[in-house]
């Protein structure tokens, strides 16, 4: 194999402290590459720099063999670096074929070529999205479908993919897999970064451990197993304490019925689907995507309606309540923390103590005009502290966060709000291992505290580990409800497929 | 235009039911349960002394400690059918009878007949509880239809039920609470006393000492119809509740012109209508909700009758729950009570007595 990308000692610092530190990495056409690390680690920085987006402070990429520096992503993509963000980077208000033939237009563009085009570019890579749907439409798993395929149409030699199988089922994530090997049948090289760590040990040639901005391993993949990329990652072994369940633990007793859901329905999405939660619990609910889980938890808070006619009903501590809007919702003691936090959960660019203090705005009755500065650094600082909210500086702004961090902003956000009932949706996704504990503490934590807590997960270690019950969805309808002795991966999956 | 849309926004609520999930989740326990000898169609469960007393029809029957594997004794013929039963401390029994009164039978009150409360004719005793040997709390059910007509009371949604404290020795009634939605059930929690509220679908909790109780909501949103109501070792209480609620009958009680129909015109055992027991004919509406196949019920299938206890704590709310499914043998289960370690239930629907081990542990309270 030949070195198609070589790193060398590169350092990225923003004002001052460094993201990434000196290091060094060989990547090389025909190989898949992972890059692990806990969140913070400078993974996505380091990625970044390859693509163009963030400039070296010190240190050279060669390309080829050539030192190259890419003033933008644009340049990176032309010369055969493409990268698939985290967070997808398309236009919502495009389609899915504009979206992918986005910067290729002709002169003059005949929408239906376009469509049959993307049809067949889809259908080649075993992706089932519609090509003239709206992008705004589609799901976090079909978004990052048509992202990735974009990456895959530009024919690109690197292709950087951030967390690619995060929003996916397990037969996309199989579909993806095939398209990794296909590529890299091709000799392309692929850099792969994920935090579920079972996939890069099934599909990478080679890993590297990057830790606190600095790299720490880089060996072949045969060369590790779980516990031994965990201790690098994060110097210690945290497997059994985030996944190893106990099975004999003892659910937490029910308290009262804080939430009563009957009979709602919400377009094709959610179908006729009941379901309870209880004070004092977590209630995990599983489902695949499309099972409505999530279209469920939003209709409760008020981010999406349900049916104007005959759309079920929705009673709060016995009282039946229909939100049009979040706010009543959250006044009245519902906190959703969102899937997809850069879109619905925070505002980039303010900074942590003004994320947070937008959550106690939303929930505040009366003089929410009159916004107190030093109220706000109070506010945050003492939730900085209470969910170790890691950061630069106390104004730095939420952009420059980690990912696990930018979580911690967005549940502080939800937590200032004194609810009476948290919904987690996907709260680890995107998350490193280390954030992930201290997340599954602090809903742990909540529960304890006599709070309901509903945990919506796509990964089933997660919910297993964390409910106290479990109920199961399934084409837009709770299907099954499982306690927690008796629930197994398999019986719950079995419910979520069959 | 405007009847149009005020007849659209009417019907634009769902009709809905809350789901048996959480502590109310489904299980066969009730089917599990072994059976002790019984009479046909049991009810009204008291445990007096050491023997088990219930009602089946006009009779008393008896099961003793001592040979409970023995079938049970007769006690008494009454002269309509026991539609309440309490047992004092002492011993004493208050009997209602269907459209009679309340007849008391031992004590120092014994034969006494109670046939009208504050100038209205007892027709209709659901439940009653002794405070002591001279105080009696009795609910009834209703003004219009008597205890064995409760499916037209509730297809009427009759709210006509009230709750009397009477006084025996001087025969004084006071009205405690009137205007009840088919009050089914009573227990002593107390100073107060609770009361379950069938077509309400829930529990409330009164003051009868208050000139004028207001009552207190304590448990509702039931999935089912909830009845009798008995006091738990170690605080708390049992809940019978005898039949299910379901979308289907929650649609029919709103459409008020087809549900007089069917009264009026339709035999008894077809309306679609809660039930002790269903599917005994094949004329019957929702068959099952057609998830019935071939021949065989599915447990989850849409039902008119169902079997259900409930384990409730001193705060009355549900802490255990015990199910006869869809296609179990123990529906309608009308009372239920401790004795001699075990959770005694009366399945009327299929005309059982069925029994489960008591639970472990108990949830501590003051209720009794």
């Amino acid at each position: 194999m030949t070195a198609l990308l070589d790193v060398r000692n590169v350092t990225k610092e923003y004002r001052g402290v460094s993201a990434v530190s000196d290091v060094s990495l060989t990547l090389e056409a025909g190989c898949v590459h992972a890059i692990l690390g806990e969140n913070g680690a400078g993974k996505s920085t380091l990625t970044k720099m390859m693509a163009g987006a963030v400039t070296p402070t010190r240190g050279e990429i060669l390309l080829d063999g050539r030192p190259i520096t890419f003033s933008s992503p644009g340049e990176a993509l032309r010369n055969g670096i493409a990268m698939v963000f985290q967070e997808t980077s398309l236009v919502p208000s495009l389609t899915v074929a504009q979206n992918l033939f986005l910067g290729d237009e002709k002169v003059f563009n005949r929408l239906r070529g376009l469509y049959i085009a993307a049809q067949q570019f889809l259908q080649s890579l075993n992706f089932p999205v519609d090509p003239a749907a709206n992008v705004s439409t589609l799901g976090a798993a079909q978004r990052q479908m048509v992202e990735i395929a974009r990456a895959v149409r530009k024919n690109a030699r690197l292709i950087i993919f951030d967390e690619p199988t995060a929003t996916l089922t397990p037969e996309e994530k199989h579909h993806f897999f095939e398209l990794v090997g296909r590529l890299r049948a091709r000799g392309v090289a692929i850099v792969f970064i994920s935090h579920a760590l079972e996939e890069a040990l099934l599909i990478s040639d080679r890993i590297t451990v990057l830790r606190d901005g600095q790299h720490v391993v880089t060996d072949d993949t045969a060369n590790f197993d779980r516990d031994k990329i965990i201790r690098s990652m994060v110097g210690r072994t945290l497997s059994d304490q985030l996944y190893n369940r106990d099975t004999q633990r003892p659910a937490r007793a029910y308290g009262r019925k804080v939430l009563s859901v009957q009979n709602l329905s919400m377009g094709r999405m959610v179908r006729n689907t009941s379901f309870s939660v209880y004070a004092g619990q977590i209630t995990g609910v599983f489902g695949l995507i499309g099972s409505g889980r999530t279209e469920s938890a939003k209709v409760v808070a008020g981010v999406l309606k349900r049916n104007f006619f005959h759309g079920g009903i929705v009673r709060l501590l016995g009282k039946a309540v229909r939100y049009r809007t979040p706010r009543p919702a959250v006044r009245a003691g519902i906190a959703y923390v969102t899937e997809d936090r850069k879109v619905e959960g925070i505002f980039e660019t303010m900074s942590i103590a003004e994320s947070i203090h937008i959550g106690a705005l939303a929930a505040s009755r009366g003089r929410s005009w009159l916004i107190s500065r030093r109220e706000m650094r109070a506010l945050a600082a003492r939730w900085t502290k209470t969910l170790s909210i890691r950061s630069i500086n106390a104004n730095a702004r939420v952009l420059e966060l980690s990912g696990g961090n930018q979580q911690k902003v967005v549940i502080a956000k939800a937590l200032v709000q004194d609810p009476r009932i948290v919904i987690f949706d996907e709260p680890t996704r995107g998350v490193d291992v280390g954030a992930i504990a201290e997340i599954h503490q602090i809903i742990n934590d909540l529960a304890d505290q006599g709070l309901a807590v509903v945990v919506i997960s796509s990964y089933l270690p997660e919910v297993l580990n964390l409910s106290d019950r479990i109920l199961v969805a399934r084409q837009g309808r709770i299907v099954e409800e499982f306690a927690v002795g008796e629930a197994t991966e398999e019986k719950v999956m079995y419910a979520a497929v069959h | 235009m405007s009847g149009l849309l005020g007849h659209l926004w009417s019907r634009r609520q769902a009709a809905t039911v809350p789901s048996m999930d959480g502590v109310l989740r489904p299980n066969d326990a009730l089917d599990r349960a072994r059976t002790l000898p019984a009479a046909p169609e049991p009810d009204n469960l008291v445990p007096l002394g050491p023997d088990l007393v219930f009602s089946s029809g006009a009779d008393l029957f008896r099961l003793t400690a001592a040979s409970p594997h023995e079938g049970p004794t007769h006690v008494r013929h009454l002269e309509a059918a026991v539609t309440a039963l309490a047992a004092s401390p002492g011993g004493a029994l208050a009997a209602g009878l269907d459209g009679r009164g309340v007849r008391i039978i031992g004590g120092p009150h014994d034969g006494t007949l109670l046939d009208g409360f504050g100038g209205r004719a007892v027709r209709c005793p659901t439940a009653a509880a002794f405070l002591d040997e001279d105080v009696l709390y009795v609910c009834l059910g209703s003004t219009h239809n008597g205890a064995g007509d409760w499916q037209r009371d509730l297809m009427e949604m009759r709210a006509t039920g009230s709750v009397w404290r009477i006084d025996l020795r001087s025969k004084a009634a006071r009205c405690v609470a009137d205007g009840l939605a088919f009050p089914n059930g009573v227990l002593i929690d107390g100073r107060k006393i609770a009361v379950s509220e069938s077509w309400s679908h829930r529990i409330l909790r009164l003051d009868p000492d208050a000139a004028r109780a207001r009552p207190e909501v304590v448990l509702d949103d039931l999935p089912g119809y909830p009845g009798r109501l008995a006091p738990a070792a170690g605080g708390g209480a049992w809940l019978a509740i005898f039949a299910p609620r379901s979308q289907l009958i929650e649609f029919v009680l709103r459409e008020r012109a087809y549900c007089a129909r069917m009264l009026r015109e339709i035999p008894r055992q077809m309306w679609i209508a809660p039930t002790l027991r269903s599917g005994a004919s094949f004329k019957e509406p929702m068959q099952g909700g057609a998830v019935k196949v071939h021949g065989i019920f599915k447990p989850w299938a849409p039902t008119r009758s169902y079997g259900l206890a409930v384990r409730l704590d001193a705060e009355l709310a549900p802490v255990a729950s015990f199910h006869s499914r869809a296609d179990g043998r123990r529906h309608g289960i009308v009372s239920v009570c401790e004795w001699g370690g075990e959770i005694v239930c009366a399945s009327r629907g299929d005309g059982v007595l069925c029994a489960l081990p008591a639970p472990s542990s108990s949830p501590q309270g003051k209720a009794r």
